[in-house]
Order: structure tokens, then C-alpha cells, then sequence
């Protein structure tokens, strides 16, 4: 070969590399900058990622045990990608034999087609949410049996199929105990908002924050994406064994005496924490669409803190708590009872209209004396009588930890519709409306050494990995601490003297009866009550306050007969789950 | 002029060791992008793998996250009070009544606490230097502490 034949072929084959080298390099530089590079990017940027809001998982409620009483299930969305769907009518019978759906309306939205127009999309259609695992896995296996099949040979016969389908997985509400504690709780509904109870007023600190985060696509640019806390979970004061136990005590109560409604409430006194507050009616929050069944217009979700009603005698207990304290009557202070009493110009009479002749403060409270009690009203005087009323929070919301709360009425000299006779009615709990949570309260003033703290449910708040506990809030001394100790001490003497239903073996308690006749357009009615009751002990140190309240119990209308023996049943529970020894047993061991 | 070529010739290279050190040069040229080329690959194909494993794992945290609260929920919903009093009377055990509980006194005993789910906030602490102020104080700063400050004091307090 000669040299210039060599010289050639390698320079040809240089040229050639050379030249498809070169091209390579003009159509990368083409398409950097070509005609096209707006479409290009505009992929680029669609495949690099999405933004996304990421919802935390809501707090947790739990009782003081640490019980959970509201959680999070595991849940999903069913829905069609339609561009896979090769036989809607199997997904629609599969899903409304399985979910309980409309066959139409699946059918319908199954059989969209399918469209990328950015315009006018149809990409996805959610067709039920809520579904449980269970019935996610019933319907994955149909999928695959249904693709397991082989293709039928018929060109016109769609073989069944359930492609398409997709599950999309997230948190829903969850309430394990039922209807147990619902009336304190609330419930969630399917967007995620709380109503009434701790769900609705902590709904913000319970749902936590929501943040848009942007997920990247391109595994290169994969990063850490922000932690994002879940809401803040709520340890309530509620023993959940007790809030069960009074529940079952109240349905029993209200069905022995035919009652239409009821509340059960129990407190300490000391630090005002709600151990327990049993109402009617109450519903399975989990099914909280069936709300409007469980509570027609005008019931509140909650009594306890939203029904304002006339107590009655009850109310005697804060009259006088108010006389003694103000010096106008002494605990063997004579009153004379003639079984009438005139104040503004209407007449008291007792609740069995007699007279009980001569009686001392105890005996008042023993025979519970509208008599008595009215006259001491007029002796403290109405300026006195309603300041007291007024610090024991009579008429004021109490300011709970709940949604809801109803102020009560107490009118006041200077009101338009208060006149002097109501001094007398005020006094035994007539023509003055509160609620069962603020009678508790107030008297807890009487079992704590005149101390009244606040109520409240919730104990402490868990967020941010920090558990912060609801300090003890003192809200007032109505009353002198001696002041208690001696209303205390004639309430136990006048239980114990009349052998009242509400007494407990080896337990001293206080307590008082109420029946209260309730206010019609037609005037009082003695036949329909609100018969209620309210006692605390161990007398020497308090550990428990119980409120009941029975709305028109047909068996009997006087809270003595029907109100008294709730109050009994309720403390022999109480004192088994708060290990509260027998009084003998209790003393001897704090004297070792 | 001979003599120069002859000594240009003699330490000239031959053309064909020129053309050899321009292929071999061209050679290195090309594995060392070469190399590039590898070591960048395989460094962008473990970023990808553990980009995706990333990936992965963060719906596994997702997923995992999500399974927590359902086994925590379904862990309630089995330990429900209702549920425990059926399991308890199916077991046989009956309510005990306040007159068939012994207690037992013991020592130190403060009786069941309230749950506590995390720990309570930490107090807010005020770091206190381990120098003295003279270690740290300029003379300015001390001339103005001491001198300056108290003669303004001083001076606005006079009538």
C-alpha cells in the first residue's frame, strides 16, 4: 500500500467521525435552544415534583389512665383512575354489593371517560371513603380473581373486571369506647372538624398544622421533608371506669323512674377536676351521622353544661351557706315554722304544706323548709342574698373547658322582671335557672373550706413532645372556711337524722334533696319535677362531689325517693375505683 | 546551516515517535474523560438508588406512621371499658361491693398517678457567664459603668 492510499482511508474515516461528532454536538445545542424547548421544560418542571398539603394525625384524647378515649383508624378512599377502567358495571355491582352504594351513581362515575385536557379533566373519581381494611382486602382479592381469569373468547362480552380501582390510605376518627364519655368528647366528621365537647373547643390544637411540602419526583433531587407534628393530644380529668359506671347508674335511674332525661355529674371538689359526667341522651360518636336521631332540635349535645333549669331545694344549700356567712343565722338559730311566710306579697308555703313548728338551722335543711329558707333570704336581705348568689358564680358561665356552656339566669334587684317575692322563691331554687355544672361548682365552695375552684375537664396537653398540665385555678371564697366546715357538718347531721336513702354504710356524707316543680304557660306544675340531689364525702376530707338530676321522673316526683338512692348507688361505685377506704378503716390508717 | 540541521536532526524525534506521542497523548486525554465519565456515572447512579431509597423510605414512614395509630386505636377499641366487663363476666369475675375490699397499709405508697405522656416543659435557663466582668469589660465600657452613668445620675437629680 502506498502512502498516499494510507493517508487517505484514515482520513476519511477522521472526516466521518468527525462529522457525526459535530452533528451530535449541533442537535444537543438544537435542542437546548430550539423551537421546542418550552415544551421540554414544561415536562421537565411537571416531572420534577408536586406540592402536596400534608395533614398531620390528630391529637389523641385520652382519660387520666391514659385510656384512649378518642384515636385514629386507618381508613381509604376508593376511587377509578379512569384511563384503566375496562368494565365500570363490574365495579359498580361489586361496590354497592360490598359498600352498600348506589349502583347508578358508581356506575356513572366509573363509566366517565377519560380525559388529560387540562381544561375540561376527568382523571380520577373518588367513589367512597371510610372503607376499613377489611373490606379494602375483600374487594383487592376480587381484583385479582377477576385478572387472574382468562380473556373470553367473545369479541362483544366484556369479561368482569375491577382494573381502575385504586385505595388511597388516611386517618379517620375513632372513639373505641362508644357512646362512653360521647357527650364530653364531641365527634369528628369526615372533613376533619371537631363538634361540640373537646373536639370542637380544642379543634385547632387537636388538628395541628397542615403544611404544603414539595415532593420531589427526581430521585437526585430526594430530600428529607420537614417533620411535621402531629396535633396536640388532651389528657382529660375523666376516669373512664367512673364515667362508664355512672352511665350505667343513670340508665338504670331514668328507666326505674320513668324519667325523660337525665345527668349524673362527679367532681372533686378540691381541684375541680370532672371525674364524670353522665347525660342523656348520648350517642355512639363513631356514627355521628345519626346525630340528628339521638338529639331532635332544641336537645343539647351536652345538658350537663348547656340545660338551664330551676333546681329547687338544692338551692337551699347555697342560701344557707349565704345566711351563715353573713352572721344573719347561726347553725341553732330558732325559726318558728307556721307553714307560711309572706315576702313581696305572695305567700311560701312548705312542700307538704304544713307547718313544722319550731326548727333549727339543721332542722330547716333536714325538712328542707321553703318557710324557713325564704325568711333567712329576708333576714340576709336581698342586696346581700343575690352578691353571694353572684360569687358563687349563679347566673355566670362557670368557664369549663367546653363548647357550649349556658349562663343559668339569677335576676337581680334593678332587673326589669325581679321583684320582691323573687328574694323568697330565689331562696329554695325557684324562678333562678342554672345548670347541673354550675350547682356543682358552687357547692363545691361548701365541701372545699369555701374555696371554689374552677371545673374543668381537661387535665393536661401533650405537644411539641412536652406535657403540660392545667394548674388548680381557685376562682373565689364565698363562703368562710368555718362557714363550710358547720353547713357541712348540718348536712351530714340532717341525712343521718332522716335516714335518707342517699347514706352509705361505713361512709359519712353530706347532701341535699331537691325537688323543683317546673314552670309551664299555665303556672307551676306540682305533678312534673326536676328531682336532683347533690352530697359529698368522706365528710372529714372530701374526695368526691355527685350532682344528679332526674327530669320528670313519673315514678315519683320528689328527689328524696328518686333522686337520694342514685347518689348512694353512684358512691358505693365510687368509693371501690377511687380506693376510698370505709371512714373507721381510713382514719385508723392515716393515725399509723 | 549543515550543521545546524545535523544538530536539529540529531535531537529531533523520528516522525513516527511524534506521531505515537500524539496518540498516546490523545489516548490519555480520552480515558482520563473517560474516567470521568465512569466515576460521575456511578456517583449519579448511587445519588439516584439512594435518592429512590429515600424515597421509599419516607412513604414507609408515612405508612408505618399511619399503622401506629391504627394498632394504637385497635389496642383501645379491644381494651374498651364495655369490653372488658363482658370479658370479665364471661371469666366469671363479679363487681366487689365496698364491704369486701381489705386494705393494706404500705408505707410510701402515694397511690395510682395520672398518666403522664411526655415531659413536663422545660424551665427556661439563664446562662450566666463563668467570667467576671473584668475578663470581658472593655475600658470604655467600665469607664462608662463607673464614671459616666453615676455623673449623669448625678447631675439629673440636682436641682
Amino acid at each position: 500500500m502506498n502512502t498516499i492510499e494510507y493517508n487517505w482511508r484514515y482520513s476519511f474515516i477522521s472526516v466521518i467521525l468527525s462529522a457525526v461528532a459535530i452533528m451530535i454536538v449541533i442537535r444537543a445545542g438544537y435542542i437546548q435552544v430550539g423551537p421546542h424547548k418550552g415544551d421540554q421544560e414544561d415536562i421537565i418542571i411537571q416531572n420534577e415534583g408536586y406540592w402536596r398539603t400534608v395533614y398531620p394525625a390528630r391529637g389523641i384524647i385520652y382519660d387520666r389512665w391514659g385510656h384512649v378515649l378518642a384515636g385514629n383508624d386507618e381508613v381509604y378512599e376508593v376511587g377509578v383512575e379512569l384511563q384503566y377502567v375496562k368494565n365500570p358495571e363490574t365495579i359498580a355491582l361489586t361496590l354497592s354489593g360490598l359498600l352498600h352504594l348506589d349502583f347508578a351513581d358508581v356506575y356513572a362515575a366509573a363509566s366517565t371517560p377519560y380525559s388529560a385536557d387540562p381544561e375540561n379533566p376527568a382523571v380520577y373519581a373518588r367513589l367512597a371513603d371510610n372503607i376499613t381494611k377489611e373490606q379494602k382486602e375483600t374487594i383487592e382479592k376480587l381484583m385479582e380473581q377477576y385478572a387472574s381469569q382468562p380473556a373470553s373468547s367473545k369479541k362483544d362480552v366484556k369479561p368482569p373486571s375491577l382494573a381502575g380501582l385504586t385505595f388511597i390510605a388516611h386517618l379517620a376518627r375513632s372513639y373505641p369506647e362508644g357512646s362512653v364519655g360521647s357527650n364530653l368528647l364531641g365527634f369528628v366528621n369526615m372533613e376533619g372538624v371537631g363538634f361540640y365537647g373537646v373536639e370542637s373547643k380544642f379543634n385547632q390544637l387537636l388538628a395541628g398544622t397542615p403544611q404544603r411540602v414539595w415532593v420531589p419526583l427526581d430521585p437526585l433531587r430526594a430530600e428529607e421533608m420537614p417533620r411535621i407534628p402531629n396535633g396536640a393530644s388532651l389528657v382529660l380529668t375523666i376516669d373512664r371506669e367512673i364515667q362508664a359506671a355512672m352511665e350505667n347508674i343513670l340508665d338504670k335511674a331514668i328507666e326505674d323512674s320513668g324519667s325523660s332525661g337525665g345527668a349524673l355529674l362527679v367532681s372533686n371538689p378540691r381541684n375541680g377536676e370532672i371525674l364524670a359526667m353522665a347525660v342523656t341522651p348520648r350517642m355512639d360518636v363513631n356514627k355521628y351521622w345519626e346525630y340528628e336521631e339521638t338529639f331532635p332540635p332544641g336537645t343539647p349535645f351536652n345538658r350537663g353544661v348547656s340545660r338551664e333549669y330551676e333546681p329547687g331545694s338544692v338551692f337551699k344549700v347555697l342560701t344557707m351557706a349565704a345566711g351563715l356567712d353573713s352572721g344573719a343565722v347561726k347553725p341553732d338559730t330558732s325559726f318558728l315554722d307556721t307553714g307560711v311566710f309572706e315576702i313581696g306579697g305572695i305567700y311560701i308555703n312548705n312542700w307538704n304544706m304544713g307547718a313544722w313548728g319550731p326548727q333549727d338551722m339543721t332542722g330547716c335543711m333536714q325538712h328542707s323548709l321553703n318557710v324557713c329558707l325564704a325568711w333567712i333570704a329576708s333576714e340576709i336581705g336581698a342586696p346581700r342574698f343575690y352578691n353571694y348568689m353572684q360569687a358563687f358564680n349563679i347566673g355566670r358561665m362557670t368557664g369549663i373547658d367546653l363548647g357550649s356552656e349556658a349562663t343559668g339566669r339569677l335576676k337581680l334587684p334593678g332587673d326589669g322582671d325581679w321583684y320582691d317575692a323573687d328574694l323568697g322563691t330565689n331562696a329554695f331554687g325557684q324562678g333562678v335557672s342554672v345548670t347541673p355544672l354550675q350547682m356543682i361548682a358552687a357547692i363545691s365552695a361548701v365541701a372545699n373550706q369555701g374555696q371554689m375552684p374552677a371545673p374543668h375537664v381537661v387535665k393536661s396537653m401533650v405537644n411539641n413532645g412536652q406535657q403540660y398540665d392545667t394548674p388548680i385555678q381557685i376562682v373565689g371564697m364565698p363562703i368562710k372556711a368555718k362557714t363550710a366546715r358547720q353547713l357541712t357538718e348540718m348536712l351530714a347531721i340532717s341525712l343521718e337524722k332522716e335516714s335518707s336513702d342517699a347514706l352509705i354504710e361505713g361512709y359519712r356524707v353530706a347532701g341535699k334533696t331537691g325537688t323543683a316543680e317546673i314552670p309551664t304557660e299555665t303556672g307551676y306544675s306540682s305533678s312534673m319535677t326536676n328531682a336532683s340531689f347533690v352530697g359529698w364525702g368522706p365528710v372529714d376530707d372530701p374526695q368526691f362531689m355527685v350532682y344528679v338530676w332526674l327530669e320528670k321522673p313519673a315514678s315519683s316526683p320528689w328527689g328524696s325517693i328518686v333522686a337520694a338512692p342514685v347518689f348512694r348507688d353512684a358512691v358505693k361505685e365510687l368509693v371501690v375505683l377511687l380506693n376510698i377506704p370505709p371512714d373507721n378503716v381510713r382514719q385508723r390508717l392515716q393515725g399509723q | 546551516m549543515d550543521n545546524v540541521k545535523k544538530v536539529t536532526q540529531a535531537y529531533s524525534l523520528a516522525p513516527w515517535r511524534r506521531q505515537i506521542q500524539v496518540a498516546v497523548i490523545f489516548l490519555v486525554a480520552l480515558t482520563f474523560l473517560a474516567w470521568v465519565a465512569v466515576v460521575y456515572l456511578n456517583v449519579t447512579a448511587r445519588a439516584v438508588t439512594m435518592g429512590s431509597e429515600i424515597q421509599v423510605m419516607q412513604q414507609d414512614l408515612e405508612v408505618m406512621t399511619r399503622e401506629n395509630q391504627d394498632m394504637e386505636s385497635e389496642l383501645a377499641h379491644l381494651t374498651s371499658a364495655i369490653t372488658l366487663q363482658v370479658r370479665a363476666r364471661e371469666l366469671g369475675f363479679k363487681q366487689v361491693k365496698p364491704e369486701e375490699i381489705l386494705y393494706i397499709n404500705v408505707p410510701d405508697y402515694t397511690g395510682r398517678q395520672p398518666i403522664t405522656l411526655a415531659p413536663p416543659p422545660r424551665p427556661l435557663v439563664v446562662e450566666k457567664s463563668a467570667l467576671d466582668p473584668e475578663y470581658t469589660q472593655s475600658l470604655l465600657d467600665w469607664l462608662d459603668k463607673n464614671i459616666v452613668i453615676p455623673v449623669q445620675a448625678m447631675a439629673e437629680t440636682l436641682p
